[in-house]
């Protein structure tokens, strides 16, 4: 077990040195000089090159990049014109835009994108299991066929299109709900509540069909197994059946695939957080990439990209407990 | 079985019994709504519902037109602009200041005086030597973003780091006493009081300089200071500055006690909120986003609504730019036949039609401040005149047509998009000239169309003035001194004709704004005669307010609402 934990461990850090390293390349090589774009597009040749010597742009790529270990490890000093910027360890650097601590901007957003991947995954578990269990108990009826249906309409409309049309209803046609706006968890739990309900539910629609259809056809492999046969002969009771014995069976492949959504949703719900004026991590991906804040950009796609790993290592282990046939080596 | 499915049974049955709670209390009546009457009233709270963040919340880093709209509302200025509708907003008026300056006769001392009883949001007063602080810092490579006319016009500032390299600061600035400051530059600028009303002219005081940490809570010296700034201007809260006084500021009414900027939506949402206006949303109003094509069609329908649009005019031209030191665009005619040939018509169109772009011949925007003079050297009418074309072209050697590329961003929505271009492409097409297009991503486009050793040539191309004057319009644009080999390049046509030269230089030194601008138009129209753009269209700028605002002033400076004159209540 502790060999596996430290395999384990050593392959995340290899995972998030090589996506560091091809996010550096990649901006080396994408036009547009964050320098100009920082100083402002009518400034001049000399003025940029004082911007550049003051981000460090003007060292070559290969330092630019050590600097930045570096600063993982050990940390970094930024001069703020009056003082100095302490960048403790581990240092992610300062973006080049607004000379904020990249580590600092990614605290601040984690808990907005936290808030709605985790509550959009909790209803997305929920309806979605829910369903492919129900559909799976009640195989060829009427009401499966329904279910069918109701997951395979929810998959293939796009989240923008479910999230306008859910804002359109709810807030704009019924003002049932006001539009959404993120208040933190700790500030005002309630709020909080509300303004992610309907990013939660647009995210669950989409999501949640996969996880049905998957569930229902693992079900009924599982239903249809020696050991649950076996159960029944014995006369174990059909609700304890399900619950008990055939739902644990089939979760394996959920739990699998809800780690992985879980990951990747750190780093691209860009859409539903533009639509909810949620401000995530997605959102200050795509606005850095515009804005060639390479700090910022790296910063995310290490931070995503450590979620998506960790989401992936958490699985196995459930993947071991919900199914003991399964040994981690 | 069903005992599996009761619990979130139960839970959604809820959930909606809480949604048509919540709903209730935001349909319930609002306290303290608007009075019966149109007159504005002081109180409640501003609602802005942006796309882009307040960045950079720091006045030495903004780069502001008349000192921007949310800016304005905390750093006043030297000078700033009129808080009046059209044409009569673009005139240039003091703030800190008694007047708009005297200048030397030559135009190149300015010197200026600060009205009594000026505070800080600390009670502190305001003084001369903080200003000069302020435009001292925004030479600092920490916190660059300015405008790049200081570093310019300053005598002796082209090399200058700012303070926290060189303690000594800036000659070209004097203080001779608290509220005395005096400009020293290096040529005559008859437009320095329109620079002043940008953010750089700010008072900043030094102890309380923070470098690049300022932004977060930059000393206010406006009706408002900043009690929240998160995410880096994702939303920001201003609220009443105790120390700021009505007598004090003869152009910001600030109306409402708190304004809340709110940043990072999507402008579907944007539109639909102002248009809903429900709870807070009735106060609300947006600074950057403009109403489309198809969200006018819908308004069109709703009386109602249609009254809750502003209209307004910035000064922005969408051109064609030739490179004419690439062949075949060397040749004037050739240039002139593709003049001749542009449909305007459609050009406006693909703008989103003529309520959003107005079709346009001169360079300088339809504005009496620019010195616009109407002038149409090669005759299109509203469709081209492709006749006309062909016969230039064949005088000019390619009695067969021609083939050439016409460069463009991919970014739609831009005035410069792929969508402009296909009309542009399709208007040549009937005077035999064969338009292939090569789109090139936002920043590539910029960078390729700027740079002397990249320039195509042949592009779509626009201008915006940084105040509404002829000079910041045509000098960095034909003004052959400007031509910068290694690095942003906006004289695109690489323009350098002394008899222009001078005559930027002769109009500069004018210090009447009028005078100058009749001499501004009569250069646009001299160097319009030479084909060496081809203006499409001004765009006009249309924007939703909430249902709540009143007190709505629209100016030709900025051409948006102007949020320190709204009233919520």
């Amino acid at each position: 077990m502790r060999e596996y934990l430290i395999r384990r461990i050593l392959g995340m850090g290899g995972v998030l040195l090589a996506l560091s390293l091809i996010v550096y390349a990649v901006f080396y090589l994408a036009p547009g000089d964050p320098a100009q774009l920082a100083c402002g597009l009518k400034c001049s040749p000399a003025q940029v090159h004082q911007v550049r010597a003051q981000l460090g742009i003007d060292d070559p790529v290969h330092l630019q990049y050590a600097h930045f270990l570096q600063g993982i490890v050990t940390g970094r000093d930024f001069s703020t014109g009056t003082g100095v910027l302490h960048c403790p360890a581990p240092c992610l650097g300062v973006s080049y835009r607004t000379g904020e601590q990249v580590t600092g901007m990614i605290v601040d957003r984690l808990p907005v994108t936290a808030s709605l991947a985790l509550g959009a995954m909790a209803l997305w578990l929920t309806l979605g299991v829910g369903t492919g269990v129900l559909s799976a108990l009640r195989r060829g009826r009427w009401s499966e066929r329904l279910l069918t249906v109701l997951t395979l309409a929810g998959n293939s409309v796009p989240v923008f299109v479910i999230a306008l049309l859910l804002l359109m209803l709810f807030c704009a046609q019924l003002q049932w709900l006001p539009f959404p706006s993120y208040v933190g968890l700790g500030e005002d739990p309630q709020q909080w509540f509300w303004g992610l309900l309907l990013p939660w539910v647009s995210l669950a629609l989409v999501e949640s069909a996969k996880y049905a259809r998957l569930t229902r056809s693992s079900m009924l492999e599982t239903l249809a197994e020696d050991h649950i046969r076996t159960f029944r002969a014995y006369g174990v009771g059909e609700r304890q059946l399900v619950t008990r014995h055939a739902l644990r069976g089939a979760l394996t492949p959920v739990i699998a695939l809800s780690a992985m959504d879980l990951g990747t949703m750190f780093g691209s719900a860009v859409l539903t957080e533009s639509l909810f004026g949620l401000p995530g991590l997605g959102r200050l991906l795509v606005y850095s990439v515009n804005v060639i804040d390479l700090p910022v950009v790296v910063g995310l796609v290490m931070v995503t990209g450590f979620c998506v790993v960790l989401a992936n290592a958490v699985a196995d282990v459930l993947y071991a407990v919900a199914d003991r046939r399964v040994v981690l080596s | 079985m069903s005992r599996v499915l009761l619990v979130p049974r139960r839970l959604a049955a809820a959930a909606v019994t809480l949604a048509l709670a919540s709903g209730a209390a935001a349909c319930g009546p609002k306290s303290g709504s608007a009075g019966s009457d149109a007159q504005p009233h002081p109180g409640g709270t501003l609602t802005v519902l942006n796309q882009n963040p307040q960045n950079r919340f720091d006045p030495a880093r903004l780069y502001t037109s008349g000192g921007g709209n949310v800016p304005s509302l905390v750093f006043r200025t030297l000078t700033t602009r009129n808080r009046a509708d059209g044409a009569a907003g673009t005139k240039v008026v003091p703030d800190l200041a008694t007047d708009t300056g005297t200048p030397s006769a030559d135009a190149t001392v300015w010197t200026y005086h600060l009205r009594d009883g000026l505070k800080f949001e600390d009670g502190s007063p305001i003084t001369t030597a903080d200003i000069k602080y302020g435009i001292e810092r925004s030479f600092a490579p920490e916190l660059s973003g300015g405008a790049p006319y200081l570093r310019d016009w300053l005598a002796g500032a082209a090399d200058y780091q700012g303070p926290y390299q060189d303690k000594h600061g800036l000659d070209a600035i004097e203080t001779p006493d608290p509220k005395t400051i005096v400009f020293h530059l290096d040529k005559p600028e008859g437009d320095f009081p329109y620079l002043a009303t940008q953010t750089q002219f700010a008072p900043v005081p030094q102890a309380k300089d923070t470098g690049t940490k300022y932004q977060d809570h930059p000393v206010s010296s406006g009706p408002y200071q900043v009690v929240k700034n998160e995410n880096d201007g994702m939303r920001l809260v201003l609220q009443r500055n105790p120390d700021w006084t009505q007598e004090s500021d003869s152009q910001r009414r600030a109306y409402p006690d708190t304004i809340d900027v709110q940043a990072g939506l999507d402008p579907a949402v944007i539109n639909q909120r102002l248009s809903t206006g429900s709870g807070a949303d009735a106060a609300a109003v947006t600074t950057d986003t403009d109403l489309g094509p198809s969200e006018l069609a819908q308004l069109a329908g709703d009386g109602q609504l249609a009254s809750r649009v502003g209209t307004g005019h910035f000064g922005y031209v969408n051109y064609l730019a030739f490179n004419p030191k690439s062949k075949p665009f060397d040749n004037p005619k050739v240039r002139e036949a593709i003049a001749y040939a542009v449909n305007r018509t459609s050009v406006v169109n693909a703008a989103g039609g003529s309520s959003l772009a107005e079709a346009a011949t001169t360079y300088l925007p339809d504005q009496a401040a620019f010195g616009h003079t109407p002038y149409d050297p090669f005759p299109a009418g509203a469709t081209g005149n492709p006749d006309k074309a062909k016969e230039l072209l064949k005088e000019a050697g390619y009695p067969d047509g021609l083939t050439i590329t016409l460069t463009h961003s991919t970014s739609a929505g831009t005035g410069y998009g792929p969508n402009l271009a296909t009309a542009v492409q399709d208007g040549l097409k009937a005077a035999g000239i064969t338009v292939k297009l090569d789109g090139l991503e936002e920043n590539k486009y910029s960078q390729t169309i700027h740079t002397v050793s990249t320039e195509p040539g042949f592009f779509l191309s626009g201008w915006g003035a940084d105040w509404p004057s002829g000079g910041p319009f045509l000098a960095p644009i034909f003004d052959g001194r400007q031509i910068v080999t290694d690095g942003y390049n906006f004289n695109s046509a690489q323009l350098d004709d002394p008899s222009v030269n001078s005559e930027i230089d002769r109009i500069n030194k004018i210090t009447d704004h009028d005078t100058a601008a009749g001499h501004w138009g009569a250069l646009d129209r001299q160097i319009g005669a030479q084909a060496l753009t081809v203006p499409l269209f001004h765009p006009v700028y249309k924007r939703l307010y909430g249902k709540d605002i009143r007190n709505i002033v629209i100016s030709d400076w900025t051409g948006v609402l102007d949020i320190s004159q709204v009233a919520v209540k």
